[in-house]
Order: structure tokens, then sequence, then C-alpha cells
């Protein structure tokens, strides 16, 4: 079967594309479809532009043009991360000629249904970042003074840190995640923003932190300044909602783009707060 | 508005902790000596009654022994084990992939275990050993049904009471928990931090799935010894004889109280040969 995968062999002159729409945060979802004229080397970005341009459903509608976020176009930010035909992934690497080759006639695109949808495609990935914030994702440096160079890191080191600095916070590794549960809140009448924003980072903290978070902690829980504040990650690692929510279904790793060894952070992380844990009940 | 997070919230990652280690000790353990045991009724029926006799060689101790180190931590693993699978959302039908069904498989078999386990217990020891409850309430519901000083022969006729029915919902039980058990070790050394990398996962996932293989071996063999044995007239006699003469040599030893045994014993014996 393999002439039928090069590009313009056997493709259609056009297909059709399923998408789950929704105008707002807290409305009604429903699915549109939009035909679209097959072009050479498209992938889902090149066929939204062209369903935005179009701005009809194929019954001749005029509709809002779809709404999707993007940026780099070559997998390395995470922000056009969307469910493609029934699996998380980037929309920019989502091939329209490979996507074909499973179902010739059309192509479904959903929000991920992890987070609080914002519009269409857009999703609201905050709870992701209150969870970097959680695990403290940096190495603390900022002083008033040049500290110096930091110490140096060997090669075994560098070989591997390197693939857990890749995470491009996409949040694929949640989507999957049968343990990470969406949480959406709605802000209040009474309520102002910053009192919003405070309920919303509580919901965030008590819930599951997932995958991305852990393996950032264990990246600068492993780098030599970083160390500084292991103690505090792991603490962070073993909140509500830390490390023991984890349930193995290892979906995390199988969908990461960036195929970074996360189940090997979580038991790596599993064994730190392991041993985290035993230290702090007999020395206290 | 403040609110306090509840106690299950505040000591999530101990109770976490302790499900999982509840689950290999004593819970899985003391599984594995349970199927060895039953398993030994294809060597003899007396093989089996000699196991059961030292069991309950434990006397009063017995009920406690049980209580703290069987019955309260299967019911603690089991009630935070409803309260993480309420926490989950599975999805194997969207990603297809193996680890992903077993995942699913664990909470499936958790769900089964629990209803089995219960349920066996009542068909086998009717819950509780009041005198009231089990003459008024647990025998008449087709419960209480094993009699540990006629081990051989009450397990096998408890086992045959509905035919093939019961052997079947045994053997869907055991191999539940005997998935539950292998599965749950290979996860438990993951939460752990026990085997890190994928290499040491691959093999402990190995050795996980052969001692799932031979549980399951040994587990489903305690059922086929039961049935063997309720199934056949020849083979239920004999076993009963061998309980009797067993019985008696207990009462002439002075091991056991006739007057405090009998309540351990069939209520088909007629109390005959204890009366020689």
């Amino acid at each position: 079967m393999a002439d039928t995968s090069h590009n313009g062999h056997k493709a259609p002159d056009s297909f059709e594309v399923r998408i789950l729409r929704q105008g707002g945060p807290g409305q009604n979802s429903y699915w549109e479809r939009h035909r679209v004229k097959h072009e050479q080397d498209m992938n889902v970005i090149s066929v939204l532009q062209r369903i935005a341009a179009n701005a009809q459903t194929v019954d001749g509608k005029s509709v809002a043009p779809v709404a999707w976020d993007c940026n780099c176009l070559e997998e390395v930010c995470g922000a056009c991360t969307m469910v493609v035909n029934g699996r998380t992934r980037q929309a920019c690497t989502a091939l329209v000629d490979r996507l074909l080759e499973d179902n010739s006639k059309e192509i479904e695109l959903q929000p991920m249904t992890k987070f609080p949808v914002l519009r269409d495609l857009m999703v609201d990935r905050s709870r992701m970042f209150r969870s970097l914030q959680k695990v403290k994702a940096w190495v603390p440096v900022d002083g008033y003074y040049d500290m110096g160079p930091g110490p140096k890191q060997s090669r075994e080191q560098q070989e591997v840190a390197y693939p857990l600095s890749e995470c491009m916070s996409c949040g694929c590794c949640l989507e999957a995640c049968p343990q990470y549960t969406k949480v959406e809140l709605t802000q209040r009448d009474d309520e102002s923003d910053a009192d919003f924003q405070k309920r919303k980072n509580a919901a965030y903290d008590s819930s599951f932190i997932g995958a991305a978070a852990i393996s950032q902690a264990v990246l600068f829980n492993s780098h030599p300044t970083g160390k500084n504040t292991a103690g505090e990650r792991l603490d962070a690692l073993m909140d509500e909602g830390g490390i023991q929510v984890c349930g193995n279904a290892q979906n995390c790793v199988a969908v990461c783009p960036k195929e970074i060894p996360l189940t090997t952070s979580i038991a790596k992380a599993g064994r730190a707060t392991t041993i985290h844990a035993i230290k702090k009940w007999f020395d206290r | 508005m403040e609110t306090n997070p509840s106690f299950l919230a505040r000591h999530e990652f101990l109770i976490r902790r302790l499900h999982s280690l509840s689950g290999l000790i004593p819970v899985g353990a003391y599984m594995c000596i349970h199927l060895l045991t039953n398993a030994s009724t294809l060597d003899s029926s007396a093989t089996f009654q000699r196991a059961v006799y030292q069991i309950h060689s434990l006397g009063h101790l017995l009920p406690v022994v049980e209580w703290v180190f069987i019955f309260i931590p299967i019911l603690f693993h089991a009630i935070i084990g409803v309260v993480i699978i309420r926490g989950g959302l599975p999805n194997y039908g969207s990603y297809k992939y193996v680890n992903n069904l077993r995942y699913t498989l664990q909470r499936a078999t958790g769900m089964i275990a629990f209803v089995f386990i219960m349920w066996h217990v009542f068909h086998m020891h009717g819950w509780f050993h009041f005198k009231d409850w089990r003459e008024g309430i647990a025998e008449p519901l087709g419960g209480a049904q094993f009699a540990p000083y006629n081990a051989a022969s009450s397990l096998g006729a408890a086992m045959m009471m509905w035919g093939v029915l019961y052997p079947i919902l045994y053997a869907i039980g055991v191999l539940s928990c005997v998935f539950h058990l292998a599965n749950g070790i290979w996860t438990m050394g993951i939460t752990w931090g026990v085997w890190v990398s994928p290499v040491a996962q691959k093999r402990a996932d190995r050795i996980c799935a052969a001692f799932g293989i031979v549980l399951a071996v040994v587990g489903l063999s305690g059922i086929g010894g039961a049935v063997r044995i309720g199934d056949h007239g020849q083979r239920y006699e004999e076993a009963k004889a061998v309980e009797e003469k067993m019985w008696d040599a207990k009462i002439a030893s002075g091991e056991i109280d006739p007057e405090e045994g009998l309540h351990k014993r069939s209520d088909t014996n007629d109390g005959h040969a204890s009366a020689e």
C-alpha cells in the first residue's frame, strides 16, 4: 500500500472537516462540517486557514471563522495542540495526506478535553502553568550580585537532562491521562477577577499535577544548582493532587510528541518522594 | 471563603502509599498463602485438613489475626480503591495502548475482586460467627458452608451447590484477584520507584507476568481440587472418613475440646464419631 501514501497520488479533490465548535466558555458545543479543497502538503493549520477564509459550512451557511491557536509551526511551542481524529497532537505536524490515509472522507478536529474551552479549538491551559509554579520548575539564581558560573555538568548528566528540557508544555500528556480530569470554574457575578483567580488556583492546586510538571521537577532536581531547592519540589509533589494520583496508565509517554521519558521521570520522582517521606518522618 | 481540605486530601500521599503497600502486604501475601493452601486438596483431603487444623491451632487468637491482618487491610484497600477509581476517567477507547488497557483492567478486576471476596466470605464463613446469625440468616441464605474440621468435604460440597455455577464464579473471581495482584505489583514498583528505567520496567513486567501465571494455575488448581471432591460421591465419602479419623485423634490427644470444636464441624456428622 506504499504508493497511496505519496502526495497527490490517489488523493481526493476535496475532503470534509468535522469541527467541534463552542462560542465561548460555558456555552454549548456543537459539530460543524466544512469542505476543503485538497492541496499539496497541507497540514491541519493550513486547513484551518482555508476554513477561516471560506467561513462557510457544507450546507452553504455563512459562519464565524473557526478560532484556533498556533505559533511556531514546527512543533516546538505546543500552542496548536488539539484533538485530531480522536488523538491529542499538534495541528502543525498533523499532515493532511497522512490523516486521509486513515479516513479519506473526513478529518475530525476537537479542542483538548481536559482544559476549559475559550472558543472553538482554543483552550485555557493555565492549570498546567500553575502546576509548573507549584513545583518551582526553575533554577533560583535571582540576586543582587553576580553569583559567578554554576557548577559544571557532566556529559552524562546533560544527556539525561536534555530530553526533559525539550518539554514545550503542550499538554498532550495531560489530555491522554485518565487520572487528569477537567477542572472548569465559572466566575460568579459578585466575584472580582483577583478572587476568581484565587479560587481557580486553589482548585488547580488540589487537582492532579500531571506528568509534565512531575518531569520538570525531576529535571530541576537533577540540576546542580536546582538541587538546592529539591526538598521544596518534592514537598510540592507530595501535596494533594501530587505524584500519588498517578495511575500508571503510561499514556503520557506514549503520546508525548517530544518523546520525553515521562514514565521514567515519574518513577524517579516516586523513588525520590519515597526517600523524602521516610527522611522527613524520622528527622522531625 | 476558606475551606479546610478534608482528612483524605491532607494525607493523600500517605494514604495512597499505604493503599499501595497494603495490596502487597498483607493482602497479596495472604492471598498467595490462601491459594496455596487450597491447592493442597489436590494432594489429598488429609493434607488440606492438616493445613486447616494448623491455621485453627491459633484458637481464640484466630479472629484477632483475621481482622487485623486480613479483613481490615482488605476493607481499607477496597474502600480507598473505590475512591481512586472514582477519581479517574478510563480512556482506552481513544488511546489503545497495552498499559492503558492494564490501567482499565486493574480497576475492573479490583471491583470484581471486591464483590467476589465479600460474596466468597459470606458463602464460606457467613461473615459473622454468632450462632443466631449463622443459623438464622447465613446458612438459610446459602452462606457459612465451610466447616473447618470437615475442611475438604464441606469445601467440595459448598463448591458444587449449584452445579458448575460456583466453580465458574470462583474461577472469574480468583483470576481477577490474581491479575489485580500481579499487575498491582508491577505498578507498585513504579509508584515506589523500585523499577525506574523502561528496560527495568520491562524486566519487572516479565517477572510479574510469570508470577501471575503461576499463581493463576495454583488458584485454579484449588478450585479444581474442591470440584474433584464435591463432584464425586466416593471421594467425598473418603474425605469425610479421613476427617473423622483426624477429629477423633485430635479429641483423643486433648488438642481440641469437643464442645468448643463442634461448631467448626459439618451439621451432617451427627457427632457419631466423637461419641465413641
